[in-house]
């Protein structure tokens, strides 16, 4: 389809997009005793540029102590075949505050500007929700998933906005049995959602209490969704393989059933599949085991916070962030995936204190691919409270992106020597950068319909 | 009407009515506190109460440990006497654990789901 939409007619043409010159990282002080705003952090990540691997822009939130976190695009390649549409608008939700920050991102790409900052009372007051998580756009317009009610209790919902960014309401007609919220991911061809759950923000927010886990306090449990009634129709008990199940990720191919979650505790990865008649199955196909450590009584788990699938579906990308690695698996057969590189950064056993020459505090955490698959952009930081129980150090040292050169032709990954931004060198103190997006699009934003 | 006194701001004094949270009264008086989601949730308010008596029963964040600890969540307590606080992250030394290192007793969990230790 030619068009002149958002986006990409398909993945394998995003794949052909120009590389990145810029990206977007959120950057907090919340949690970090310095009193700041929050930031977006624009990246030259161009090398022929004299800024490369700098922190060229910072816009700051116009409050302090919303813990920026994720973000997603008002539009993506969802949209591309509606030509009133434009990639312009990058949403950044804060966890804390729950405002929500509309960042047009096109008019000077390299310095974004506030557009519009949706009231985190008027979202408790219209719609009794809090803690955002995960924005996508669905065609032209928005939802975002909240993972608890006005009062911070789980399992909270979905917030759905227009496409000027006006509160609708609820998207969800049902939340049926679901006990938690967190990220979610839709696959229109097959009419599903899929929503994986961590834990209701009075749970999550003030720190990890691992014993919490064991008295039900966080997710075990995938939902299968009716995309287009808006309500869950299955779910899965994944037990004890399944705690903590974080990132939800569809194929891109539009056609594909095939979907991956890594679940954070457990530290393994669920595949998910339509089987010829046309049941939803599910199975582990990676385990990441628990790590003595000499001095304390309990294991370590990876905390396998984050996945990432190339746009090519070829390979999944994960992190350990206690343990310190990043993995790249090839997932050619999704029943049967082959570990084809790993690098070690930072983490609890000290496997990579020091990389490119900056010590590590932190370990990899959240992560972007390229649209081509060559560069993946890691940053170190999960959450302010997180950060201060597991790496205290960060509030001295700050987070860091390193970039990781993947090889999409025979599988492998490489620290990039080059290339380091060091976010404890910010003007105002170290901060911690997290997630990262490209004004383009990137491997976690694009659905195609 | 009560007298807060922040030891780790040189002792400075600010008398607060009790008809807002702590955290509220002592911004409006221009102390720098930080603060998150502000309705006891998220403890990054969180100070070290010293000496005194708080009510905080509307604090959904701290687990038995750090109310042990002294930890206070300045977003929803209100003073019932005087009191003296430590405030910011220099008040955080005990706030935060290392789970895997150094785990909670069934009493340390938060009021919901502790165990009585005499149990």
């Amino acid at each position: 389809m030619e068009c002149c939409g958002p986006g990409y007619s398909s993945p394998a043409d995003a794949m052909k997009a120009p590389r990145e010159k810029l990206l977007y990282t959120i950057a907090i002080y919340t949690g970090t005793g310095i009193q700041k705003p929050d930031y977006l952090a624009t990246v030259d990540v161009d090398p022929k540029s004299l800024t490369y691997s700098q922190v060229i822009h910072r816009l700051e939130m116009p409050g302090i102590g919303d813990e920026l976190h994720h973000m997603g695009w008002n539009a993506c390649s969802s949209c591309h075949g509606d030509s009133s549409m434009v990639r312009k608008y990058l949403l950044l939700p804060g966890v804390r505050s729950n405002n929500i920050h509309i960042i047009d991102t096109a008019s000077d790409p390299s310095a974004p500007r506030l557009h519009k900052v949706i009231d985190g009372a008027d979202i408790k007051s219209k719609a009794n929700l809090s803690g955002p998580h995960t924005v996508h756009c669905l065609g032209s317009e928005i939802i975002i998933s909240f993972l608890g009610d006005a009062k911070g209790e789980a399992p909270g919902g979905y917030l759905h906005l227009d496409k000027d960014f006006e509160i609708i309401g609820r998207w969800e007609n049902s939340m049926g049995n679901i006990k938690f919220g967190y990220d979610f991911w839709y696959q229109p061809r097959h009419n599903v959602m899929v929503s994986s759950e961590w834990a209701a923000p009075n749970t999550f927010m003030p720190g990890f209490d691992l014993e919490e886990v064991g008295h039900l306090k966080y997710g075990r449990e995938l939902h299968f969704w009716d995309f287009e009634k808006r309500e869950p129709i299955e779910t899965m008990y994944l037990g004890e393989d399944g705690l903590i199940p974080l990132e939800v990720k569809f194929h891109h191919d539009p056609d594909s059933t095939h979907g991956f979650c890594g679940a954070a505790l457990s530290s393994n990865v669920i595949h998910w599949w339509k089987d010829d008649v046309g049941k939803w199955q599910w199975e582990k196909i990676i385990d990441v085991e628990n790590e003595a450590h000499p001095e304390w009584p309990i294991p370590v788990p990876g905390v396998m916070s984050a996945i990432l699938v190339s746009m090519d579906d070829k390979y999944l990308y994960l992190n350990n962030w206690l343990h310190g690695d990043m993995r790249q698996y090839d997932i050619s057969d999704p029943h049967n995936p082959k570990l084809t590189g790993q690098v070690w950064m930072g983490g609890l056993l000290g496997k990579a204190p020091i990389v490119n020459g900056i010590a590590m505090a932190g370990g990899p955490q959240m992560f972007q691919l390229s649209l081509d698959g060559k560069r993946l952009y890691v940053t170190t930081s999960l959450f302010s409270t997180w950060d201060n129980q597991f790496y205290p150090e960060i509030r001295e040292r700050g987070g860091v992106m390193v970039m990781i050169d993947c090889d999409p032709v025979n599988g492998g990954m490489k620290i990039n020597k080059d290339f380091l931004v060091n976010f404890g060198e910010e003007p105002n103190g170290p901060s911690r950068c997290h997630e990262a997006r490209y004004p383009g699009g990137d491997c976690t934003s694009d659905i195609w319909l | 009407m009560n007298i807060i006194t922040i030891a780790n701001r040189e002792n400075s004094k600010y008398e607060v009515k009790g008809r807002k949270p702590l955290l509220d009264e002592l911004r409006d008086q221009g102390v720098d506190l930080p603060y998150g989601c502000k309705y006891g949730g998220c403890i990054t308010c969180a100070a070290k109460l010293l000496e005194g008596e708080v009510d905080q029963r509307a604090q959904v964040a701290l687990n038995n440990r750090q109310i042990n600890d002294g930890y206070v969540i300045l977003c929803v307590a209100r003073a019932k006497t005087d009191a003296t606080f430590e405030i910011g992250v220099e008040s955080h030394d005990k706030l935060y654990r290392n789970p895997f290192k150094d785990p909670l007793q069934p009493h340390e969990l938060k009021a919901d789901i502790a165990v009585p230790k005499d149990y």
